[in-house]
């Protein structure tokens, strides 16, 4: 990206850097260590849902069960799906990621609503509390969906867990307001849509999702609460209600929601594949326009969760269409990703490598998804394991590779040191092993019929069971390399200058780790994000761009 | 490269411009959020008025239109007054702002009352909340939902009012009362459905 240092104007104003622990770490307002909070958080989440996913394959170990009572176990896979969902796909990918990354890549200073920004976090982790608190008293059991009527029988912590769900989609709805004012108002000048990193068009494409799907399921909860709570008929039958009306309004924020996990992980690839390819992203303008036509179209085809709830015929057919053609945008990604590395310089660093296990198992994880979408195939496996298969590639093979790919490409922004590609490359061999011979096989389970959901199932399933819980354990062991790679590398990693990838975006061209103000000047940029004809490195300019700032008084 | 250590004058006035476009924005944005929570309750409603049952469901008779017209025309005059204190006080008569702004507070409340008068009427009808099936459930959740709203809309005038007669406000720097504004013409949009769905339809 071609940028020159831009002196004058109103960028000039500057805070001067709280100093204060409480003020710079907990209670910050910069958008890099909110950010980084949101990381760490959704990190401590993502081990309390891995540890419930592994309660889950322990108890399938045997057809008969027996380690869990099945109340337990309905408890622990509902908690294990929100949890992954609403505390670890979403904060991570939008608030963690976002934050640190799309206000310097756009050459603004910070997100245009730093104290919103500030609520928006703290709500995700009291909003994490009370989900777990939940078990306290009785957790939900019918399944991160929460269909009634069975979750209006539930304990009283279904009632916890709406308010849960309520104040982390609070959150959300306030970070997509405010990414979405900060992309529309605070790009540097010469920052058109059109030389926008793509990752930054991946948050803008999600921040409309996150601040309009999210207010619906708001509606969908409250409505749930008040029925639990106070007896307000709105979904039981028998006192008028429908319990179809909650699928309506739950999967018109959950089907979004799938995209809210995957467009940030969209863009993390696009930036991911185009520097370790060494080669402009082929297409641009193609990633760009679907991941907006995927956010537009991810509102249109909700009902197609819903062939088997008694939705009307002529209702069913337009939602099995628009779910296919979503598959077109989508496919115009993948062939743009792998266009691009044809023919480039490919560096298979650890970020490289979970970007083409990602497009690989998105891939497979996009196919069965167009499976599922013609009703009658849907109506074969509807309620079987061929379900948890597809949100599993999609989900983990999609977004949470997106996620290390991210971590491994970002962290020496970061933290200024680098992770260790040796334990990164163990990392991604073991995940991958640990993941296919986990959820490969739930595509066979739910093709043969068992149902999920169930703490017990029919002998026959019992050695494939047995097999994918040992692969699960693999997956585990392998993140846990992961996290001793991450703790290690923060203080021991080997330092590196502020672009040891040679990458051409914005946030590269400012030392690691990033200094408080981003950029002194605010850069003027002309010409596309991924130009590598341009030499290397802009050592003059990074000198231009961050020289120590000098703060001037708050205004 | 030295940085200007005080913002003159120029560059404090651009500053102001740039962050009103900014909460203008983010106001907007959060109205809209706003509009979808209520887009969703109104889904619900109707939803449920064509489930089969026939609306309104038998055993229940619908409120009383002359209450609930009288209420609408006020609601809607208070949107009246409301644009002309922001238009008077951006050409700066600020005693004539300051009376509409109070009579928009006090129409506002006259609004609630009235609300109180037809849920109390209701009530003695044994049309409630959670006992009278979907009639009850979407007419009070929603039309509670907007009251809680027009609850919030007069506290936040009241705010702007003191506000303004302290000072905050002058004729280059009013978004505070931009904002409010907006919101009430919301609420007032919002009212415009609720009293077609409910009385009208």
């Amino acid at each position: 990206m071609s940028v020159i240092a831009e002196h004058g104007g109103i960028a000039e104003h500057i805070h001067p850097e709280p100093q204060g622990f409480i003020r710079k770490y907990i209670f910050s307002l910069d958008h890099k260590i909110i950010g980084i909070q949101y990381l760490i958080t959704g990190m401590v989440f993502l081990v309390l849902g891995g540890l419930l996913a592994e309660l889950i394959r322990i108890q399938l170990m045997n057809a008969n069960g027996g380690f869990l009572t099945p109340d337990v176990y309905d408890e622990v896979y509902s908690i294990h799906g929100s949890t992954m969902v609403w505390l670890v796909g979403i904060p991570i990918l939008t608030g963690g990621f976002g934050n640190v990354i799309m206000p310097v890549q756009i050459g603004a200073r910070d997100v245009a609503f730093p104290w919103l920004n500030m609520i928006s976090f703290w709500l995700f982790p009291i909003a994490g509390l009370m989900l777990f608190s939940s078990f306290l008293m009785g957790a939900p059991v019918a399944g991160w969906t929460e269909y009634p009527p069975m979750s209006l029988q539930g304990a009283a912590g279904t009632s916890m867990w709406c308010a849960a769900i309520f104040l982390v989609g609070i959150s959300s709805t306030l970070t997509g307001m405010n990414f979405l004012v900060t992309i529309l108002k605070m790009r540097a000048p010469g920052m058109t849509f059109t030389r926008m990193p793509l990752f930054c068009w991946g948050q803008f494409a999600t921040a409309p999702l996150l601040m309009i799907a999210t207010t619906a399921l708001a509606a969908a909860l409250a409505a749930l609460f008040m029925e639990r709570q106070f007896g307000v008929p709105f979904y039981d039958p028998t006192r008028g209600g429908s319990p179809v009306m909650w699928q309506h309004m739950f999967w018109f924020y959950s089907h979004p929601a799938v995209y809210i996990m995957i467009l940030p992980a969209f863009g993390i690839i696009s930036e991911v594949i185009s520097v370790f390819s060494r080669k402009p992203i082929f297409g641009y303008r193609l990633i760009a326009f679907s991941s907006a036509a995927i956010a537009l179209a991810g509102f249109m085809v909700w009902a197609h969760h819903m062939f088997t709830s008694g939705i009307a015929p002529y209702m069913q057919l337009p939602f099995m269409i628009l779910t296919f053609v979503i598959a077109v945008p989508t496919g115009v990604k993948i062939f743009s990703w792998m266009a691009t590395m044809w023919g480039g310089k490919i560096h298979l660093t650890s970020a490289m490598l979970f970007t083409i296990g990602f497009l690989i198992l998105f891939t497979f994880g996009g196919i069965s998804g167009v499976f599922l979408a013609a009703i009658p195939f849907d109506l074969h496996v509807h309620g079987t394991y061929f379900i948890p298969a597809h949100i599993h590639y999609v989900l983990v093979g999609g977004s949470v590779m997106g996620i290390f790919a991210g971590i491994y490409y970002w962290f020496p922004k970061i933290t200024g040191r680098q992770m260790s590609e040796f334990w990164g490359r163990v990392h991604f061999v073991l995940f991958v092993i640990g993941f296919t011979g986990t959820f490969l096989p739930m595509h066979w389970l739910g093709a043969m019929g068992m149902p999920r959901r169930v703490a017990t199932y029919d002998p026959q399933f019992q050695t494939i069971n047995d097999v994918m819980s040992i692969f699960s354990f693999v997956m585990t062991f392998a993140i846990l390399i992961f996290f001793i790679n991450v703790i290690f590398s923060i203080r021991n990693g080997k330092k590196v200058g502020h672009n040891p990838w040679g990458a051409r975006t914005l946030e590269w061209q400012i030392p690691s780790p990033m200094p408080y103000y981003n950029f002194k000047h605010i850069p003027s940029v002309y010409g596309l994000p991924y130009d590598f004809t341009e030499p290397l490195p802009y050592a003059h300019l990074e000198e231009e761009l961050t020289d120590s700032p000098v703060p001037v008084g708050a205004h | 490269m030295a940085v200007a250590s005080v913002p003159h004058e120029g560059q404090a006035d651009q500053l102001y411009v740039e962050t009103r476009a900014l909460r203008l924005q983010g106001f907007l944005l959060f109205l809209v959020s706003d509009l979808v929570l209520f887009s969703s309750f109104i889904f619900a409603y109707m939803y449920l008025r064509n489930s089969g049952q026939g609306w309104p469901p038998p055993g229940i008779t619908r409120p009383a239109i002359a209450l609930g017209g009288l209420n609408a025309a006020i609601l809607f005059g208070s949107g009246a007054t409301m644009h002309y204190a922001l238009e008077n006080f951006k050409r700066g008569n600020f005693i004539r702002y300051a009376w509409l702004l109070i009579f928009t507070i006090i129409l506002g409340a006259l609004f609630l009352g009235g609300q109180a008068i037809e849920y109390t009427t209701l009530f003695r009808e044994h049309i409630t909340w959670a006992g009278s099936g979907i009639f009850g459930a979407s007419f009070f959740t929603l039309t509670g939902m907007h009251g809680f709203h027009v609850l919030c809309g007069i506290i936040y005038l009241t705010i702007l009012l003191l506000q303004s007669v302290h000072g905050v406000y002058d004729k280059q720097r009013y978004f505070g009362l931009t904002a409010g504004t907006l919101y009430w013409h919301f609420v007032d949009v919002i009212w415009v459905v609720l009293f077609s769905i409910f009385y009208l339809v």
